[in-house]
């Protein structure tokens, strides 16, 4: 291209022959290909007799071409007449489904860009090559293995919850909350009415801070944090920070619309980044803490905070986040609810009178995001927690028509572990206890605020849940017509700083001024029989098969009032 | 459609081999051939499949008026005619909504951008249906005389979304005379192979390495963060590239066409000029042929060529201000290497000749990466250091280290791959005069590229449609 010899040349005359110099490349012999020399089938023509070598060079073609032809057809075979997948367990979703062909999607080239993603999506043991997928990309460098790994600080065996069943992989065990039980001294109040943990947050001594002690199996993938504390592997996302500015606005308009009878709570929800960071990712992290603190600055006088960050970090070293999944754990979530019913002023019921079960060998969404097998083969073992007390639950669509009662723990296999609260995100979910305080909750959640639940059925008459993406009712209306007294907002810190928050505004604008009714309405709910006394709690608590007995009654009446 | 697919690679080859195949005369493989090539267009364009078609049957009409018309004023015409329609054609469907953007700039007027999405490949067919006019008129090709016949050399499928660009004259004859034998077809796949593995097993991993880094604001990247990502980077184009254009070099090889090699280990470049020899070499000839002889310069028309050339070709890789950028910048050292004189250049130790060479590449790609000038001002800020200077950037930070680690082997492989090695391994094998060392290379080969199919198909399953870089352009 620097070659300007011919830049006299006229562009408009005739150049034929053709000039030596126009493929200059050929005569460079760096590297030319091998490949092309052997192939010239008009002089092949001419000779006679092949050589010996061109002889061979034949016959190994042919057999290349068969053998290549083989495997080729093999796996053509594969893809064509094994069934095909159509969900994945590992990326938790439905693979792509054969388009519907139209006009319109033909020519805007999505029918044929869905075919061949259709095509792709679900070859047949869909999750099998994407686990060997990852498996080779394993070999792209030196991943750190657990055996090699050495935290900066020796493990403490001082949790009362480590993953020990995720080991012998039993099914679906029962397991009392272990190391709970003889601590029974905050039940004392329970038949009183009100009850508050023995232990209130505030005076809680500040546990091991993970964000102090460096640690060197911090890795970055796929913009993921993936780190080894205590022999475990966890990935998390590293929060990127935000300000919040919509949500907080939307708070302040919500609150100058329902009036003063109406206390307006926010509790955001921290993410894990916050408490497992070590101190050498500390710098690549947002502070949630500090987040959350901004956000409440933004909120008007009447709204009340409560900023959460500091409780977990207290329990830091108990089971309270899932380190395969982007939630935290059941555990977790009871100490956000528990700072709110402090804050509240409401009854709560110590964990020890729930009764602990658990799904092991969970594999959460951080393996799907991550791809990184180290993840997939340390699993979660998913706790939750089921309350003694008496309640209903009752399940509406998002436009608050009744669809059934059933229980707050959704049937699930261990992929799903999450869907276990509520059975998902979608549905308005009222939950009638048997509190006669007055005070009736209602929660607008994400994902997150799901696992808070459960929590709450000691500690208000009514509950509501909402979920902030899916609810179809004007929030303001919803409010004022199920007479609600306190509205919690609990959603993680990207629901509070990203997209989800701008979604407060339209439920408090869409549909406005609509009427809501109720039609479902649940006759009082009585305590149980069993229900606990000073002596009784801790036994009743404890063995009993309690996922069913807690609202055996009213899951066959679906019948009445579905409209 | 894409190649790097499992539907392309299992549904849409298998499927054209067979009807290619079964078809006995030449006249009826070519019919199959374009059938095939344009449903695989339509594939992803099934609207701009009629611009193809029309820009098709307009240019080969001009080889017939210049053929007609020949050594009159008339010819003349047609040709200037046909060239300005084809680049008529790019203005619009490429650089318009980048033009009117400009003009709203400049002007400070308020015309509304044009929202046209760019056809696949329209900037390589156009640029083959100029150098076949051309070329036509310069009587450096005959004029073919059937349509059906340029629109196969238009469309084949093989070159036609992603380049490389291939010559009238290269394909000239093989469109009526050509042959297939069990070494073409072979040694066609092992290059698609070769081609699938660059892309897949390379290229797509290499590109969530940069996508980490700099898919974000990277003010506040550390200085060896921003090296570490902009080096991946330069790999990752040149095996997303070279890629494409091994599996279509393969393809056409497997119907029996013979195209010129596109990239020649560029990396292993001493000078600037030589990379360019390497370096998407159907691009830089297109220019050097048809461009740099362009005659209405006058006196210093020597600078004023080269700078022609270099802002042309930055412009055509995309409709941006970094885009020409790059392009000036490649033509600043074209000059500066011109001015040193080959001869002086030459008594350079090979070291600093290497040294100078990657350095310019690397800090090019960092150019040719950032549409967004502000990021682009960042990105100098972070790799010179002041940055770390200015705004107390960190030097380095864990996260590069981290990635890197994660990715060592695959970095160095692709190091490795990216230098003239696998030639030397493959001619110590094949030009054997021993027949068991080449029965042995040969036997090697292929088990070799079908664990790297197998490897592809595993990792295709991972990764939905990612597309090749170059259709952007």
């Amino acid at each position: 291209m620097n070659d300007f010899k011919d830049l006299d040349l006229d562009y408009f005359a005739p150049r034929k022959p053709a000039e030596p110099e126009a493929k200059p490349e050929k005569t460079e012999a760096v590297d030319a290909p091998t490949a092309d020399e052997s192939a010239e089938p008009a002089e092949r023509r001419r000779k006679p007799k092949p050589s010996r070598r061109e002889l061979l060079n034949m016959r190994l073609s042919v057999l290349s071409v068969g053998v290549m032809v083989i495997l080729f057809a093999l796996m053509t075979l594969y893809l064509f007449l094994f069934p095909r997948s159509t969900v994945s367990q590992i990326e938790n979703r439905n693979l792509a489904e054969f388009p519907k062909f139209s006009f319109a999607s033909y020519f805007s080239g999505s029918f044929t860009a869905d075919v061949a993603t259709w095509f792709d999506d679900t070859v047949p043991n869909h999750d099998g090559f994407k686990n060997m997928s990852n498996s080779i990309k394993n070999l792209f460098g030196m991943k750190m293995f657990a055996s090699t790994v050495s935290t900066a600080k020796p493990e403490t065996d001082s949790t009362d919850n480590t993953d020990t069943s995720a080991a012998n992989g039993d099914t679906q065990t029962t397991t009392p909350a272990n190391g709970t039980v003889s601590n029974n001294t905050n039940l004392l109040q329970y038949a009183a009415g009100r009850v508050f943990p023995a232990v209130s947050a505030a005076d809680e001594k500040m546990g091991r801070d993970f964000s102090t002690e460096d640690n060197s199996t911090l890795e970055w993938v796929n913009n993921l944090l993936v780190i080894n504390w205590d022999n475990h592997w966890r990935c998390m996302e590293a929060f990127g920070g935000g300000g919040g500015t919509a949500y907080a606005n939307a708070l302040n308009d919500l609150q100058s619309k329902v009036g003063s009878g109406v206390t307006i709570w926010s509790m955001p929800a921290p993410t894990a980044s916050a408490i497992y960071t070590p101190k050498n990712g500390i710098d690549y992290v947002g502070d949630q803490k500090e987040c959350f603190n901004g956000v409440a600055e933004k909120l008007n006088a009447g709204i009340q905070s409560v900023n959460v960050v500091d409780v977990m970090k207290k329990h830091a070293e108990e089971d309270i986040y899932l380190r395969t999944d982007h939630h935290w754990q059941a555990r977790g979530a009871y100490y956000a609810a528990r700072t709110f019913a402090e804050a509240a002023g409401v009854p709560f019921a110590d964990l020890s009178t729930y009764t602990e079960e658990s799904i092991p060998g969970y594999v959460g969404t951080m393996y799907g995001f991550s791809q990184d097998t180290r993840i997939l083969n340390d699993p979660d073992n998913f706790h939750y927690f089921v309350p003694a007390s008496n309640y209903v639950a009752s399940y509406y669509d998002t436009s608050f028509n009744y669809q059934y009662e059933d229980d707050l723990f959704a049937d699930v296999d261990t992929a799903n572990a999450y869907l276990k609260f509520l059975g998902g995100d979608s549905c308005i979910v009222k939950v009638d206890t048997q509190m006669k305080n007055g005070r009736k909750l209602l929660v607008i959640k994400d994902s997150f605020g799901n696992a808070e639940i459960p929590f709450y059925t000691n500690s208000f008459e009514q509950i509501y849940v909402a979920d902030v993406r899916y609810l179809e009712c004007n929030l303001v209306s919803f409010i004022k017509d199920m007479g609600i007294t306190d509205v919690l907002f609990t959603m993680s810190a990207y629901s509070v700083v990203g997209d989800n928050a701008d979604n407060i505004q339209n439920l408090i604008a869409q549909n406005a001024g609509e009427t809501i009714t109720d039609s479902h309405i649940v006759p009082s709910v009585t305590p149980k029989t069993v229900m606990p006394t000073a002596t009784s709690a801790p036994t009743t608590t404890s063995g009993t098969d309690t996922a069913a007995n807690t609202t055996s009654t009213g899951t066959e009446d679906t019948s009445s009032a579905k409209e | 459609m894409v190649f790097a697919d499992l539907f392309f690679i299992y549904v849409f080859l298998p499927l054209c081999l067979i009807c290619y195949g079964l078809a006995k005369k030449l006249s009826t493989k070519n019919i199959v051939l374009i059938v095939f090539s344009l449903i695989f267009y339509a594939w992803g364009e099934p609207l701009w499949i009629l611009l193809l078609l029309f820009s098709s049957f307009f240019n080969w009409f001009i080889g017939i008026l210049i053929g007609k018309f020949r050594d009159t004023p008339r010819a003349k015409l047609a040709v200037g005619g046909g060239i300005l329609v084809d680049i008529l054609l790019l203005l619009i469907f490429k650089y318009s909504a980048f033009i009117v953007e400009n003009l709203n700039a400049v002007s400070g007027a308020a015309i509304p951008v044009p929202q046209i999405t760019l056809p696949i490949g329209i900037s390589f067919y156009t640029f083959q249906a100029i150098s076949y006019i051309l070329d036509c008129y310069w009587e450096t090709v005959d004029v073919q005389p059937k349509y059906h016949k340029f629109l196969l050399y238009l469309s084949l499928f093989p070159q036609l979304i992603a380049g490389p660009i291939v010559r009238y004259s290269v394909v000239e004859q093989e469109i009526d005379n050509r042959s297939v034998n069990a070494t073409d077809l072979c040694e066609g796949a092992l290059r698609v192979i070769l081609g699938l593995a660059k892309k897949v097993i390379i290229a797509n991993n290499l590109w969530s390495i940069v996508n980490t880094f700099f898919g974000k604001d990277i003010t506040g990247l550390s200085v060896l963060g921003t090296w570490y990502t902009i080096i991946v980077y330069s790999l990752y184009v040149y095996f997303d590239f070279s890629g494409y254009s091994d599996i279509a070099i393969g393809l056409g090889r497997m119907f029996g066409f013979h195209f010129d090699e596109n990239f020649r280990h560029p990396f292993a470049c001493t000078t600037i000029a030589e990379f360019w020899q390497r370096w998407h070499i159907s691009l830089g000839s297109f220019f050097r042929d048809y461009l740099l002889y362009v005659p209405f310069f006058g006196k210093p028309r020597k600078y004023f060529g080269l700078f022609l050339v270099w802002f042309c070709t930055g412009l055509w890789h995309g409709a941006a201000w970094n885009f020409i950028l790059w392009g000036l910048y490649y033509g600043c050292f074209m000059l500066f290497e011109q001015k040193m004189g080959k001869k002086r250049m030459k008594k350079w130790p090979i070291v600093w000749k290497h040294v100078y060479t990657k350095l310019v590449i690397i800090l090019g790609f960092g150019i040719f990466y950032f549409e967004n000038l502000g990021q682009l001002g960042q990105f100098f800020l972070n790799i010179t250091g002041i940055s770390m200077i200015a705004n107390s950037a960190p030097f380095t930070d864990p996260m590069t280290f981290s990635s890197l680690r994660n990715n060592i082997f695959l970095i160095l492989f692709a190091i490795l791959v990216s230098l003239p090695v696998l030639p030397k391994i493959k001619s110590y094998f094949l030009e054997s005069k021993n027949d068991t060392v080449y029965a042995i290379g040969r036997v090697g080969s292929v088990a070799v590229c079908m664990v790297l199919l197998a490897v592809v198909s595993v990792l295709l399953v991972d990764t939905t449609n990612n597309v090749f870089l170059y259709f952007r352009f």
